[in-house]
């Protein structure tokens, strides 16, 4: 009478709205603003490396995955995520050609290769970026420009950064060359250590809107996004929105970005290292929020979580103390990317009911040695 | 009296599914027939199986013992029916299987064995007697794990119990069973808690309720007031019923891994066992019936029955009108931990808080092949024993069993929090219960192992010298 009956384990019942789909369009929907954002500042370069980095990252997908003869699972939109977040850490006058070899990269071989959306142990976008940086490519992603520059050049005519002789240089799509000048960036002015600007940069302009009497770049400037740099950490109040609705969301956990924006700013606060400059002139919002907070690179425990966060924030915090690279962020995502693996391993996480809460999981660091056969007595 | 209140103390993890109690929840329990023949099974409880006293073509009445046992982790099973016995066969169980089971031909007289009486009043009866009168009665734990209701009522005395708390939580979305018992019979559930008080030697006792059932609370309120009884509001979220959460919730005592409430010094039990204890103290009526919700969005009519034990579950739907359309699934119990089953012809049990039918609709989604996990954390969140469910899953279906001991997989207690949150629909707890299984399968084999060693050993006079 009841014909044919579904029989399996429990719970029957299914959470609806809590699928990977949701959660990176919710991400995507977060980098909304910080991307239209970039759109007004560097001009229309920027769809343009967007479109290009989502169609190479959507390729890779589909060629990876048939190659491997898996189920084709662009419609969980985790790949557009990636490409979007690999994106927004290219300078805006990175040429396209760069910016689909790095995308394809990100994601045929730092996602896919290592077995798809889960088993990746770096986070894609961030390995891919690293790996353009020590690469000879790295020259077309080392130059920035001043914000709004495209009020000399237009806004739709999009520049990309050109390399001859030694020399770097900006032109337009079509080579013909253009009359930009390269910007300092906040970061690169705290690069060389000496805080004092015409020392650095000589006839090179800071990229930032609003510069106090100084002749530095003013945290209004910074916070606000008015400040060259890459395409996606501009603006530190449009990052940190879109953060705080991924936390609301949900979707993030906010111990993360707590825990590095948290250790970062003490650290520098107890080291008077320009605290709040530091906080608002690199990526760190973008790293913190976005980068940092992938679900598959970082620890799945509360404890963890905290761990690596600080981890984070103390990594960021040396690099800039001891030498200041503008990958910084992402170096220290990176490293904690591999950190992830231990933490999970070997940190404990109180149990219910547990007297005495260890800090380390009784976990065996080598599998132990199979028990000797019982000899036989003949 | 007072009422306690567990919306300060929040338990880690667990989950909050809509409790879809609506179309049953406002159903007076109503009796209703049993079959023509009834399928009494000799498993309706943890522990040993019991032994039929009755064999083809004897008369039994209602109450009469028909299967018992001489373990003491068992407890005996009655007749709910006069009529003659049919057979004595395996028949398919709910739980999966087939299990011995007496098959009696319903007379539909329903007289009662003359030999029942009520063991007399309880108030100054030695605890001991109870806990006889109880196991008499064949009641076990009626929230579904079906534990033998004496054993929980005999901690060993290096466990004194101060607090017992009735479980009436009913955090399981869909069940009402509990609720409407808790409105209907509060007096006789007050009376349950206080003989199960008196066999424990407690001195506290507390019903809880989650605060999802204000029209429960209230009638219990009004019931217990001056005498004694705490009604403690919880708030609802699952699995708040769960024995350990429970007894964190409301006393801030954490049961030990691998411990038992006993060890800290509370015995709980489910409301519907403290009013069969009461109703066998007053009528000595053993337990033959039970309020069971029949519900879902594919039965016509959702009600709170009151069913004769052995019914099958198709003459229960039945009487709740059938059924609007084929359903997907059957579940005997609620949706996160209930035993989906794969025919309607398996009875009623003691363990049987509800029948829940799911449209094809609701049951569909797919189940991956192989477990994907993209390491959100979502399991470790909502997990209420703090266990890393992930982890869990991925060694089990990998067979790293020594890692599974290590990460405590014993003190999972299958709540399904974790693959009900998953984004991936990893199916968690199956693993989890694959892995369970087979390292009490392996611990066994090793344990025999060692016993045979021992007794190998032991005659040459070595056996203390080992280890």
């Amino acid at each position: 009478m009841a014909g044919e009956l579904l029989t399996n384990v429990s719970p029957h019942l299914h959470k609806k709205d809590e699928t990977i789909a949701r959660a990176m369009k919710d991400v995507l929907i977060a980098l909304a603003p910080a991307a239209i954002w970039a759109l007004v500042v560097f001009g229309f370069n920027v769809v343009l490396i967007l479109a290009v980095s989502c169609i190479a990252a959507a390729i890779a997908e589909v060629v990876m995955r048939k190659i491997m003869g898996r189920k084709i699972t662009l419609k969980d939109y985790s790949a557009m995520v990636t490409a979007v977040l690999f994106a927004f850490l290219l300078p805006p006058t990175t040429p396209l050609w760069v910016v689909a070899i790095g995308s394809f990269i990100a994601i045929a071989v730092f996602k896919e290769l290592f077995g798809g959306l889960g088993k990746n142990v770096v986070n894609p976008a961030i390995t891919a970026r690293l790996l353009l940086w020590i690469t000879p490519l790295s020259v077309y992603t080392t130059k920035f420009v001043r914000p709004f520059y495209w009020k000399d050049s237009g806004f739709f005519t999009p520049i990309a950064t050109s390399f001859s002789k030694g020399v770097t240089t900006f032109q337009t799509l079509a080579g013909n060359s253009v009359d930009v000048v390269a910007a300092a960036t906040p970061m690169s002015l705290l690069k060389s250590g000496r805080w004092g600007v015409d020392v650095i940069t000589g006839p090179t302009p800071i990229g930032a809107t609003w510069t106090n009497s100084a002749g530095r770049p003013t945290l209004g400037s910074l916070f606000l996004g008015l400040k060259s740099g890459c395409i996606g950490e501009v603006s530190v109040l449009l990052l940190l929105l879109g953060g705080l609705y991924l936390i609301w969301r949900g979707t993030i956990d906010w111990r993360i970005p707590t825990g590095i924006i948290g250790s970062f700013l003490l650290l520098n606060l107890i080291f008077w290292n320009q605290p709040l400059y530091n906080l608002f002139a690199g990526g760190l919002f973008l790293g913190a929020f976005f980068m940092a907070t992938d679900w598959v690179t970082s620890p799945v425990t509360r404890r963890g979580k905290w761990i690596y966060a600080v981890g984070i924030g103390l990594t960021v915090f040396l690099i800039r103390l001891l030498h200041y690279r503008p990958e910084g962020v992402a170096i220290a995502i990176f490293m904690w990317n591999f950190g992830t693996l231990l933490i999970d391993r070997y940190i404990a996480q109180p149990k219910f009911g547990e007297v005495g809460v260890g800090v380390f999981n009784k976990l065996p660091i080598l599998p132990e040695p199979a028990p000797a056969p019982a000899k036989k007595e003949a | 009296m007072g009422r306690t209140s567990g919306l300060l103390y929040r338990i880690r993890g667990g989950v909050h599914p809509s409790d879809s109690k609506e179309p049953s929840a406002g159903k007076e329990i109503r009796r209703i027939e049993a079959p023509a023949t009834v399928t009494i099974p000799m498993r309706q409880h943890i522990g040993a199986p019991c032994v039929p006293r009755v064999g083809k073509g004897d008369e039994v009445l209602v109450g009469t013992v028909i299967g018992d046992s001489e373990a003491f982790v068992s407890a005996p099973i009655h007749s709910s029916v006069s009529g003659k016995v049919a057979r004595v066969a395996p028949q398919p169980h709910p739980a999966g299987g087939e299990v011995l089971a007496v098959i009696i031909e319903n007379d539909g007289s329903y007289r009662r064995d003359p030999n029942l009486e009520p063991p007399g009043p309880w108030e100054d009866m030695e605890p001991e007697r109870i806990r006889e009168a109880v196991r008499a009665a064949g009641i076990v734990g009626l929230g579904g794990a079906a534990f033998p209701t004496h054993v929980k009522l005999s901690p060993p005395g290096e466990y004194p119990i101060d607090t017992v708390i009735l479980n009436g939580a009913e955090c399981e979305p869909f069940l009402t069973s509990d609720y409407r018992l808790l409105l209907e019979e509060p007096d006789s559930v007050l009376e349950g808690i206080r003989i199960i008080m008196r066999a424990v030697g407690a001195r506290r006792g507390i019903v809880a309720i989650e605060d999802n059932k204000p029209a429960a609370i209230k009638a219990m309120e009004s019931s217990a007031r001056g005498s004694g009884i705490e009604v403690a509001s919880l708030r609802t979220r699952y699995p708040q019923g769960a024995e350990k959460v429970l007894i964190a919730n409301l006393l801030r005592r954490e049961v030990p891994s691998g411990g038992l409430p006993m060890h800290v010094g509370v015995v709980v039990n489910n409301v519907g066992t403290a009013h069969a204890i009461a109703q066998y103290f007053s009528q000595g009526m053993p337990l033959v019936e039970r309020v069971v919700t029949v519900t879902g969005s594919v039965v016509r009519e959702p009600s709170n029955l009151l069913v004769p034990l052995g019914t099958s579950f198709a003459h229960a739907v039945e009487a709740c009108g059938g059924f609007t359309e084929p359903p997907g699934k059957v579940i005997m119990g609620g949706p996160m931990m209930g035993l989906a089953q794969h025919t309607m012809e398996v009875p009623v049990i003691k363990g049987t808080s509800g029948i829940l039918a799911l449209s094809r609709e609701e049951t569909g989604y797919s189940v991956p092949a192989e477990p994907v996990c993209i390491r959100c954390g979502r399991c470790v969140d909502v997990c209420p024993m703090g266990l890393i469910p992930t982890y869990l899953g991925s060694y089990a279906h990998n067979e790293k069993w020594d890692l599974l001991h290590r990460l405590h997989i014993e003190d999972c207690i299958e709540c399904g929090c974790c693959t009900y949150t998953c984004p991936t629909k990893n199916p968690l707890v199956q693993l989890i219960k694959t892995g369970k299984a087979e390292l009490a399968r392996r611990k066994q084999q090793a344990d025999r192992r060692e016993a045979e060693r021992r007794e190998a050993v032991g005659e040459s006079g070595e056996a203390g010298k080992d280890e």
